[in-house]
């Protein structure tokens, strides 16, 4: 079985990424009706406009709910397991999903949580930590 | 009523027949289908040649197009569909508009699987491989579980009342000699298991098995004809959440509402004039959401209505009288509906339940689409 992990990279997400290995927490914004959305999209799902601009958003949430994994579905997570996804809510509005670090505390539904910004194998990486 | 209903009365199921369920090693998808559709045409009474329309549903893997299973089947016919994705409700009413509209009268629909015996990797990205799916976020399992500790954090729901979805099936499918789980599991039984992706436990998801499912419909005219009893198709609907993923309207559902207002409005029925009641259930948080969305019980009382034992065998609102998804088998919820037609048939065995008049089928396609069936020994059931 091949990493099936890696995230698609392409000319719509590419801005993202940048942002992040710059360690800046990014979404889109309709140009035409100012509305943010993640994920990417070619076009604004509210109004239909198509100019669009990437922009910074600070990286703090709040989480809708979160799963912990105790198997692993795919082989390259084997050495991962247990871990943590966690669905945040943007304080500026939109949900995003990613991995959420396990520390000493048990997380909960509501919990504040900050973006932290790595790089693995070349990917930058968004992170939740606990607040 | 009736110029809001145009199907209740008017298609019947007259035919079903399934494949062994659990594992079926060197056969293809659509030999599976083959033989399932054998069955099914001998149990409507009625030969290949009668039939004049195919709905074809692509196992998960992708296999079991019309255009595949033609060559086995052996058949050109006027109307031919397929659909990739499953349920079995989304077939049902396919077959019906195509009845309704005149472009075919004997319609069969096929479902073959054989995903256990291919091994078949359900930890693959399902929706490409964006930031959720690279963060680890695979496995229907993972959004399941994010909806139910969501629902758990909001609504106070407990594992105990959850479990009793897993701990009813288990009661149903110890009825059934098709089940492929029937091992006794109590309430500590299933507490005492391990979470698998926290909050979900292994017995809240359903297995992996192979097996094919087939039906026969028809108009009520030619289903009168026939040796079965009829059951017909009260109503219908469907309702379409497809705006995305990742986001409180696809994992909360709450669309699922639309659907079964739709229902409800065309039939003139309501929840509880369901005899026995069918959720598609690839994990227990389908039925949860749909008891309440369908109004079986209130928005964020499912937990506390569980615990009340309506669902389990000798309750009012028996519930996958077969087991289930959880414990009979997976088929993509096809065996639903076969169990549903043998109970208005009265051939349910040992699980018969007392004279049902009506039943509920209720499905949906992972978290974007959502269909409901009514479905009744009445022909005037929901006109």
């Amino acid at each position: 079985m091949t990493d099936k992990q890696a995230p698609v990279k392409d000319q719509l997400s590419q801005p993202f990424f940048d942002a992040a290995a710059d360690g800046k927490l990014s979404v889109q914004r309709c140009d035409g009706c100012g509305a943010l959305r993640w994920p990417p999209l070619p076009s604004c799902p509210e109004c239909r406009g198509r100019e669009t601009t990437w922009i910074e958003v600070t990286p703090v949430g709040t989480i809708w709910s979160f799963v912990v994994y105790h198997r692993a579905f795919q082989k390259s997570l084997r050495d991962q397991i247990p871990y943590t996804v966690a669905m945040v809510q943007l304080d500026e509005g939109p949900y995003l999903v990613g991995r959420l670090e396990q520390g000493e505390r048990k997380p909960a539904v509501g919990d504040r949580v900050t973006a932290e910004f790595l790089d693995l194998d070349g990917v930058p990486t968004v992170r939740w930590r606990l607040a | 009523m009736a110029d809001r209903n145009p199907v209740a009365g008017k298609v019947a199921i007259v035919g079903l027949g399934h494949t062994a369920q659990g594992e079926l090693p060197g056969r293809t998808v659509e030999e599976i289908a083959v033989e399932a559709a054998v069955n099914a045409v001998a149990d409507a009474g009625l030969g290949f040649d009668d039939l004049d329309g195919l709905v074809a549903c692509k196992s998960v893997q992708g296999s079991g197009a019309d255009t595949t299973l033609g060559p086995v089947l052996g058949l050109n016919l006027p109307y031919v569909q397929t659909l990739n994705y499953g349920t079995c409700n989304f077939s049902l009413h396919l077959a019906a508009m195509a009845i309704l509209s005149g472009m075919a009268s004997t319609v069969l629909l096929t479902y073959g699987a054989n995903a256990r015996s291919g091994k078949f990797d359900f930890g693959q990205p399902m929706y490409g491989t964006d930031m959720a799916e690279a963060a680890g976020l695979v496995h229907i399992a993972g959004r399941a579980g994010l909806a139910l500790r969501r629902h758990k954090a909001l609504y106070g729901t407990t594992d105990e009342q959850f479990g009793m979805l897993a701990v009813g099936q288990r009661q149903w499918a110890r009825k059934n000699p098709l089940a492929i789980f029937r091992k006794p599991m109590t309430m500590e039984d299933y507490l005492a298991e391990p979470y698998l992706v926290d909050p979900l436990r292994r017995a809240d998801i359903t297995m992996i098995s192979d097996g094919g499912v087939a039906f026969v419909v028809t108009s009520a005219e030619r289903a009168a004809d026939l040796p079965q009893k009829a059951v017909y198709l009260a109503g219908m609907s469907e309702y379409a959440g497809i705006r995305g993923e990742h986001n409180p309207e696809n994992l909360m559902r709450p669309w699922l509402k639309d659907s079964a207002q739709a229902i409800w409005r065309t039939t003139g029925l309501e929840p509880s004039d369901v005899d026995a009641l069918y959720i598609q259930d690839p994990t227990a948080l389908w039925s949860l959401q749909m008891l309440e969305y369908y109004g079986f019980c209130g928005i964020g009382e499912g937990g506390p209505f569980l615990a009340e034992g309506h669902t389990l065998p000798g309750g009012d609102l028996p519930l996958n009288t077969h087991g289930g998804q959880l414990s009979e088998s997976y088929t993509w919820g096809w065996m639903h509906l076969v169990e549903a037609v043998r109970q208005l048939r009265g051939q349910a065995d040992e699980r018969q339940l007392d004279s049902p008049k009506l039943a509920a089928y209720l499905s949906s396609h992972g978290f974007f689409k959502a269909a409901a069936s009514v479905l009744s020994t009445d022909p005037e059931a929901g006109a």
